[in-house]
């Protein structure tokens, strides 16, 4: 199992954010989180990557115990629903940006980043700065500065909600793609249903602090807590 | 309503003061003569004093910004709640004159700072203490700025740093392999000077211009520029005045171009962080 973690707990205040949440995530997978805001996912994966402590609880990655390891340790990247491009940087050093943290010769990073750029569709767009790029260039540039380090685990926190449908629609396909194509493991948090089914091998469904994972899609579907059904329901009834 | 009641006194203030500089009004006026621009602008005692002035503003900006930066970025929320969050503002309370009384207080000769280095056996008499009051290179002006400056620029830091998405960035860059250290300084001191590159420039230029610190803590050589101007304006010698106007309107000038330099770089700079996908795009 390659990220795995066992009774997470959360309280921030007298509120109780996560309730003994336990999740495994294997090698290679898309495991999607549904949830409501404040739910808790966003919590999740900020513990999960070490932003956030939790009250109790283990998280292990390739079997290892990194509860107490320091977020940069972790080889962990954790996507936020703006892309956060650094402003002061173009798309080129925006990829290069963890590369050049771990001093790899400059001409690895040269081809390195414009291999990623190139694979995002991206390699006339390298010299520009983040406000010369569209609302979906620049959450590929975002992707490519996450693949450039090759975490062993991507968490993606709602990564499309600030996107119009025609770009979202656009940026799960290319998501799925390069899921496929980089091997990557990931948690795909979303409130929404259908992205949710979309974007993940696996689905589980955050409620009030209390995270359940299905074993398959159709488990999950058949779940009414889930909505599904009421959806399926609701677009047969017109 | 704010041409008339903020631009139009200052254009007539300039207005006035180039007239007098020009020899056109005043007491001893004799008609139109650039004899008052000749003398100023050639005297080297003039442009001593532009850039005195220019390096207390630099050393105090410099010092008080590198500092701010430090403390906020290692403590982000330290300054915006709690009880350091009160106690941070009293500096700002206090009056030009009387943090230069403090200043004088602690590091003059027969001072705080001195008797206590006395008393310590660091020196064996007070005339061995250096000078830091009324002193060649303005220590004394730099440190009563820059205990106003310091804590001005820590509290804007530190609402600049919540309001502009930096602890998202930083975190961010901290997933990405960055340690601590390396996220602060390439991630959150760029950022937050880029955003504070104008009040920067702004608070500099206040302190350049700067009056009540280095009248008590400056001396004669080496003079800022206000008290220059305001000492030739209240000479006796009523032939001063008009060059008491060209050192005003000479650095007014100066501030000036930058003001107009900075409102354009400003909205440069607004503009690419509302393309880097951050929350600024709603401002």
């Amino acid at each position: 199992m390659l990220l795995q973690a066992i009774d997470i707990a959360k309280h921030f205040g007298r509120e109780e954010i996560l309730r003994s949440a336990s999740l495994e995530l294997p090698q290679g997978e898309m495991l999607s989180i549904l949830g409501r805001s404040g739910s808790g996912k966003t919590t999740l994966l900020k513990i999960l990557a070490g932003l956030e402590s939790a009250d109790s609880g283990r998280v292990f990655l390739e079997g290892r115990d990194i509860s107490g390891q320091p977020p940069h340790r972790r080889n962990i990247v954790y996507l936020y629903q703006e892309p956060l491009l650094f402003p002061h940087l173009n798309a080129f050093e925006n990829v290069a940006f963890g590369l050049r943290l771990r001093r790899l010769p400059e001409g690895e990073i040269f081809q390195k980043v414009n291999r990623l750029l190139e694979s995002l569709g991206l390699p006339e767009h390298a010299a520009k700065m983040p406000h010369q790029l569209s609302g979906g260039q620049r959450q590929r540039v975002a992707f490519g500065r996450a693949l450039a380090v090759q975490p062993k685990v991507l968490l993606l926190d709602e990564p499309f909600g600030a996107l119009d449908t025609e770009t979202r629609a656009s940026m799960q396909q290319l998501l799925k793609q390069i899921a496929g194509s980089f091997h990557i493991t990931g948690l795909f948090v979303t409130h929404d249903l259908k992205e949710a089914i979309l974007m993940g091998s696996r689905i589980g469904l955050m409620q009030e602090g209390r995270l359940k994972v299905y074993e398959d899609k159709q488990a999950f579907i058949a779940d009414a807590a889930t909505g599904v059904r009421q959806e399926i329901d609701f677009w047969s009834g017109l | 309503m704010f041409i008339a009641l903020a631009v139009l006194p200052l254009l007539l203030g300039l207005g006035y003061a180039m007239a007098y500089s020009l020899g056109l009004v005043g007491l001893l006026s004799e008609g139109f003569t650039l004899a008052h621009w000749e003398e100023v602008l050639g005297s080297a005692f003039f442009w001593r004093t532009m850039a005195f002035s220019a390096w207390v503003s630099v050393v105090t900006t410099v010092l008080a910004v590198g500092v701010a930066l430090g403390f906020v970025a290692a403590w982000p929320r330290v300054f915006l709640r709690g009880s350091l969050s009160l106690f941070i503002y009293f500096p700002l309370a206090i009056p030009a004159i009387v943090m230069a009384f403090i200043v004088f207080q602690m590091l003059s000769a027969g001072g705080l700072v001195s008797r206590l280095a006395y008393q310590l056996g660091l020196i064996s008499g007070l005339e061995q203490f250096p000078g830091l009051v009324n002193d060649y290179w303005g220590i004394g002006i730099i440190a009563a700025h820059f205990l106003m400056a310091a804590p001005f620029f820590i509290i804007f830091f530190a609402n600049l740093y919540e309001n502009e998405q930096v602890e998202e960035f930083v975190q961010l860059a901290r997933t990405l392999g960055a340690g601590a250290r390396q996220a602060a300084l390439r991630v959150a001191a760029p950022l937050l000077l880029r955003r504070a590159f104008p009040t920067i420039v702004l608070y500099g230029l206040f302190v350049m211009g700067a009056y009540e610190a280095p009248l008590l803590l400056g001396r004669q050589s080496n003079q800022m520029v206000s008290v220059l101007a305001i000492q030739k304006l209240q000479r006796f010698n009523l032939g001063d005045i008009p060059q008491a106007y060209v050192a005003c309107i000479a650095y007014s000038a100066i501030v000036l171009s930058l003001a107009v330099w900075l409102l354009g770089r400003n909205g440069e700079e607004r503009l690419k962080y509302q393309g880097s996908g951050g929350r600024g795009k709603k401002v």
